[in-house]
């Protein structure tokens, strides 16, 4: 019985879509350009200051894939992300899988468009991207100037530190656990000690800049946390405290605790800045960051439209300082840069 | 308690036991509420978060008050104490409306920005032509051998949806070729609010044995689809949008109400119930709007719902993290469904007594017991290792997920297969009816409201599920709708775990993911009352 | 028995045509997908992780780094970045999350099971059980994120030295999250109970009390020990709870140290989280360690899911 019932209310509902196609023709119609082009749903505030050149002509689309370091992926994200307002039939698809998992996985199997580092790409790595064809081009978007803190009461310290200081305190070989370990005329009361975790870019970068790949290693018997937010907590609450993390959380809370200026290759103490950053000063402790398109998909003109737009947008201070906390490429390397993405871009063509 | 004496020290025993048993009846009930109310507890706080009520006016809260909490509960008290049927009537539509404009609202993405109602009209119309092909060939079902049919059908299925490259089109490519088309909203209005005029119209024409009062409701249901689209292109909504919701929600909603204002003279005094809810919600807007009262600043608003990631959390929404669950929870449900149904009905209605049967069984409560984390593996290692898929795509996120709840919905199949009762597979054998005749006459349709409670309680499981995603690389971020299977593809889920990990700043804590949070119990509460409201009809039913 | 027998009598006649072949045949596939399924994820595990060992990569024809099977399962340092993969460092905090979930699901959700069986009213049940579903459907990311952003700085109130990242706020999560399982599997096992057992214990002049934990509880035990382990394996096997609020640094914690709660670690199902998300540098060996883990998980659960089956084979046999 119920079957019946259905078998009859399936050839109605048959005949009544049906016939509503033939009622539609005579009501509201239109051409029909095949595929339905609705207009996307984007709106609201402009983008960076840029100028793209890509814009306005034709209506880009495709699917630009990225993966790699989670350092990169909040500037990558914001690029992205203005890029999109204004070419909305693009589709940009971003993730974190860090810069190594990020070459190995998927770009260099020819998964992504872009791969974000927080290094440069390594010769394994190129070794692995060649045997599948893919070339990368290494394209730098910011410098990140790593930032050591302590708590704001802390004057004994004086100019600054070290670098040698930096990795008595940090290093698993002498580990000191006062202050006047490290230097006689510090007090004699406890370090503590806070850091990323060692499943952090930052946490590596510091060991290339200052305890060294093949020394001892970074000490384990610190706080170790998986976010900024609580280094500086941590530095903030004990007046004999010490951390690093990136500038772009220090940058947020430099009421809370202060940068130490750190020596670098010329003898001077320099404090992380902007400035420092940018013009070379603050060293060692500030790293390149990465993107690295794959030349082959330069060759499809949304995703070159897209490198472009990035690199144009390098130097902003608005997108790169201000929203995610990192130093903007300087004009010059800018151009450099840029140079280098329109030959990679011609040759792929 | 009671004072000493003699009598009481030989009853000291009993006394004892019962201080005792009354004590641990109590610990027992606090145990049992103990997760309850922590989760409850829990959930305030995650609600202030995201919708924050306390930043709102007095004067909005006044309006509200006036209009709606105090009507609302008069109400409802006055039917809790007179009719209790009667409230539960008014309360089940007042959650069918929430509901369906919950799902309809999905639905309405779908078609707006997944797959645009002509494309989908077409694949309709590829569909229909050979099921009615098909149909037509089971009138004459001895004329033509079984073997013969099933190739027909193979073939008219595959020519209709895929026709033969370079000869001749398939159907949805000839709908898509037509040169003049309705506009979007006419064709959902005709299409989409024809069918559910049609059922309104059907259920009418039934409550009423008079198949006239069946086509006025019917007319009446889709000239209010098609109001709705209309007044969209005043308003400046999308009209298409409109003409789902419309369809979707608000006539179904009518519909039922107004039968149960026709049938169920007892409790038809409960739709009062529902009258006021909305009636006051919407009288509350309409007067704060005017008097310009402010309302709680949300996090989760319009905006919220319909925009996607950005860097700033203010400006961050959940758009394509919500049509990425919706296609994946299709997906899902088209491959776990049929499967799951399937092996239980094996299990259940063939399988012989045998060592492979036991083996079987016992593997499918172990894969229930598997993690998620490695179900990701396998999705990562099988579907992108070595069938060299993308990774995350709609496709392989699909087919893991639908790994992963694969065994629970075998389970509760099973158990809605088994508790149909013996009697009636039996009386149909009696009847000369073949196993699969009475799989699909008898033992099926009993044990369908079971297997769909289940089905949709996995569902449930699924969309929560964010490890397996993380797993085969779905993106952190994305900014448009997945519109194919093949496109990459983020989850709700997902996008509240990038928002936490990733952008680890104090902004997103309080309040992008907050209002994601929200967003997404509200959807999963949904879903699991639509499951236990299903559950406790088929319960009370059989 | 007899009525199969009938069944098979009566469609005896009919089972070879060629429709019941096809419909027979279908049904089977969708049985036999499970065991594919299981064949894939050990065959996957099992030859992915082989690639990680220094004893076993030559036979996968693997070259590169490998880590040595024995520092893998006796170590007790997980650090990427020195090589050094200690799998115990990852497995001491998935047992710190196992104990102190167990903590809290265990004696609640069998409290919980007692209520229900045998104290609350038949409409009391019909609130409390969807209401307990409920706890377990939350998805596991928001569960985390509450034990973050909530449940630590509530605990911090009381305990000041608790860390960002902990294990006690994440035990207590993943506990809540377990109790429905132990609640249910349990209550089927006490409703399971004859109730001749229960008037026997009232004949005799026992209280609700008495027959409750004397009788129910005992005659009960064997599915409620299958619902303590099928509950553990799934707080072993919860992976989001963990990742977001447990923390990301890889420790060797003592579990019966009651301070070492307060730590964060990494527990097993984090760090597979981690090394597909986190930044780390280096691709190939830290990626294969990912199979490396996801077996030991896997055989893990798997152990746990048998042993609770054999359990509850048992106690059905028994009546």
């Amino acid at each position: 019985m119920t079957s019946n019932t259905d078998d009859v209310l399936s050839r109605r509902k048959f005949l009544i879509a049906s016939s509503a196609v033939g009622v539609a023709g005579l009501a509201g119609c239109t051409e029909n350009n095949s595929g339905g082009s609705e207009g996307g749903d984007s709106g609201g505030s402009e983008g960076g200051d840029s100028d793209s050149s890509g814009d306005g002509s034709e209506e880009l689309s495709g699917a630009i894939d990225i993966a790699g370091s989670s350092t990169v992926f909040p500037l990558a994200t914001a690029m992205a992300e203005r890029f999109q307002k204004e070419n909305s039939g693009v589709n940009i698809n971003i993730q974190s899988t860090g810069s190594g998992g990020g070459f190995a996985n998927y770009f260099c199997p020819g998964d992504t468009d872009f791969n974000n580092a927080s290094r440069p790409i390594k010769g394994e790595e190129e070794d692995q991207c060649a045997n599948n064809d893919i070339t990368p081009v290494e394209l730098k978007v910011a410098t990140d100037a790593l930032t050591v803190i302590v708590n704001n009461d802390n004057d004994f310290i004086g100019e600054g530190l070290t670098v040698e200081q930096l990795q008595t305190i940090f290093s698993a070989e002498e580990a000191p656990t006062t202050w006047s370990d490290v230097n006689s005329e510090w007090p004699d009361e406890e370090i503590e000690i806070f850091g990323p975790t060692d499943a952090s870019g930052t946490y590596d970068y510091f060991i290339e800049a200052i305890i060294g790949e093949e020394g001892p290693g970074h000490r384990q018997d610190y706080s170790a946390t998986e976010q900024d937010r609580t280094i500086v907590q941590g530095v903030e609450g004990s007046e004999y405290a010490i951390g690093y993390l990136g500038f772009a959380y220090y940058s947020e809370n430099t009421d809370s605790v202060q940068a130490v200026p750190v020596e670098n290759d010329e003898g001077n103490y320099v404090e992380p800045s902007l400035d420092t950053a940018l013009s070379g000063e603050y060293n060692p402790l500030s790293r390149p960051l990465f993107t690295y398109p794959a030349q082959e998909s330069l060759a499809e003109e949304h995703v070159a439209t897209f490198a472009r737009y990035w690199m144009e947008n390098s130097t902003s201070k608005e997108i790169v300082a201000d929203e995610v906390g990192y130093v903007p490429l300087g004009d010059d390397e800018q151009q450099e840069m840029l140079d280098k993405l329109n030959a990679a871009i011609e040759e792929a063509n | 308690m009671a004072t000493q004496s003699d009598t009481d020290q030989i009853q000291g025993f009993g006394q004892v036991s019962r201080t005792t048993g009354v004590i641990f009846r109590y610990l027992l009930m606090g145990a049992t509420m103990f997760g309850i109310v922590t989760l409850a507890i829990l959930l305030v706080y995650v609600a202030n978060d995201a919708i924050q009520p306390l930043t709102a006016d007095a004067g909005w809260y006044l309006v509200f008050f006036v209009t709606f909490v105090a009507p609302t509960t008069l109400v409802g008290a006055y039917l809790y104490r007179t009719n209790v049927d009667a409230l539960k009537l008014g309360l089940l539509v007042v959650g069918m409306l929430a509901v369906t404009l919950m799902f309809s609202g999905g639905v309405a993405i779908v078609f707006v920005d997944i797959v645009p109602p002509l494309v989908s009209l077409s694949y309709a119309i590829g569909l229909l032509v050979p099921f009615a092909a098909v149909v037509l060939m089971t009138k004459y079902e001895d004329a033509i051998p079984f073997t013969a049919r099933v190739a027909a059908t193979g073939a008219i299925f595959f020519l209709s949806l895929f026709g033969i490259p370079g000869y001749y089109h398939s159907i949805p490519e000839m709908v898509q070729k037509i040169p003049v088309v309705p506009t979007e909203w006419v064709i959902i209005t005709l299409v989409f609010g024809g069918v559910v005029a049609v059922v309104v119209g059907q259920y009418f024409a039934r409550i009423r044995e008079n198949t006239r009062a069946g086509v006025v409701a019917g007319v009446a249901a889709l000239a209010a689809t098609g109001a709705a689209a209309v007044s969209g292109m005043f308003t400046g909504v999308n009209p298409t949008a409109l003409a789902v919701v419309a369809a979707g929600a608000f006539v179904p909603t009518a519909a039922y109400a107004g039968g149960a204002a026709l049938t169920r003279e007892e409790e038809r005094i409960g739709l009062l119930l529902a009258a006021v809810v909305i009636g006051g919600s919407l009288v509350g807007a309409g007067i704060v709007d005017v008097l310009g009262f402010a309302g709680p600043q949300s996090w989760v608003d319009w905006q919220f719902l319909t925009s996607s990631h950005s860097g700033t959390a203010e400006n961050a929404g959940l758009y394509p993290a919500i049509g990425g669950s919706i296609l994946l929870m299709v997906t899902v449900a088209a491959l776990s469904f049929p499967l799951g149904v399937g092996a239980a009905v094996y299990l259940e209605e063939y399988a012989p007594d045998n060592v492979f049967t036991r083996f079987i069984d016992v593997n499918i409560s172990n894969l229930a017991g598997v993690p998620s984390v490695v179900y990701g593996l396998l999705g990562l290692g099988v579907f992108v290792t070595y069938l060299g898929q993308p990774t995350g795509t709609v496709l392989i996120g699909g087919a893991t997920l639908a790994l992963l709840i694969l065994p629970i919905v075998i389970i509760s199949s099973r158990e809605a297969i088994r508790s149909v009762p013996q009697d009636m597979r039996q009386a149909s054998y009696g009847m000369g009816a073949t196993r699969w005749q009475t799989v699909k006459n008898v033992v099926l349709p009993e044990a369908f409201p079971g297997i769909l409670t289940g089905t949709i309680l996995a569902l449930g499981r699924a969309i929560g599920e964010t490890a397996p995603l993380i797993m085969i690389g779905a993106p952190n971020v994305l900014f448009n709708l997945p519109t194919e299977l093949s496109s990459k593809v983020s989850a709700m889920p997902l996008q509240v775990y990038a928002w936490s990990s990733l952008f680890a700043s104090e902004d997103f804590y309080t309040k992008a993911v907050p209002a994601g949070v929200v967003v997404l119990l509200a959807v999963l509460l949904a879903m699991n009352s639509v499951a236990i409201v299903l559950r406790n009809k088929f319960e009370s039913e059989s | 028995m007899s009525t199969d027998d009938l069944e098979t009598d009566l469609t005896r006649k009919t089972e070879n045509s060629p429709r019941e072949l096809l419909t027979r045949s279908f049904f089977f596939l969708c049985a036999a997908l499970s065991v594919v399924t299981t064949i894939s994820i050990v065959a996957l595990l099992v030859t992915e992780a082989a690639k990680f060992f220094t004893l076993t990569a030559p036979l996968m024809g693997v070259t590169g780094e490998t880590a040595s099977i024995v520092d893998f399962l006796t170590g007790t340092t997980w650090q990427i970045h020195n090589k050094e993969f200690g799998v115990l460092a990852l497995v001491s905090a998935t047992l710190m999350i196992t104990i102190g979930s167990a903590i809290i699901a265990l004696p609640l959700g069998v409290a919980t099971a007692i209520y229900l069986s045998e104290y609350a009213s038949k409409q009391a049940r019909s609130v409390l059980k969807p209401a307990l579903e409920i706890l377990a459907g939350v998805p596991t990311v928001v569960y985390g994120f509450f034990a973050l952003i909530y449940i630590t700085p509530a605990i911090g109130v009381v305990l000041p030295g608790i860390g960002t990242f902990n294990i006690l706020s994440a035990s207590i999560v993943v506990g809540i999250m377990i109790i429905p399982m132990v609640a249910s599997i349990s209550e089927d096992a006490m409703s399971a109970v004859p109730d001749d057992l229960r008037q026997a214990g009232y004949g005799m002049g026992a209280t609700k009390f008495d027959v409750s934990t004397g009788i129910v509880v005992p005659a009960a035990l064997s599915g409620i020990f299958s619902s303590f382990i099928l509950a553990l394996s799934r707080a072993i096997g919860e992976t989001m709870a963990v990742t977001v609020a447990a923390g990301a640094q890889a420790k060797f914690l003592n579990p019966l140290d009651p301070s070492s709660y307060l730590e964060g670690a990494l527990p097993m199902t984090a760090a597979m989280v981690q090394l597909l998300t986190g930044d780390i540098t280096g691709g190939g060996l830290a990626y294969r360690s990912l199979f490396a883990i996801g077996l030991v998980l896997f055989v893990i659960t798997l152990i746990m899911n048998i042993i609770s089956d054999y359990v509850a084979q048992r106690y059905r046999e028994a009546y």
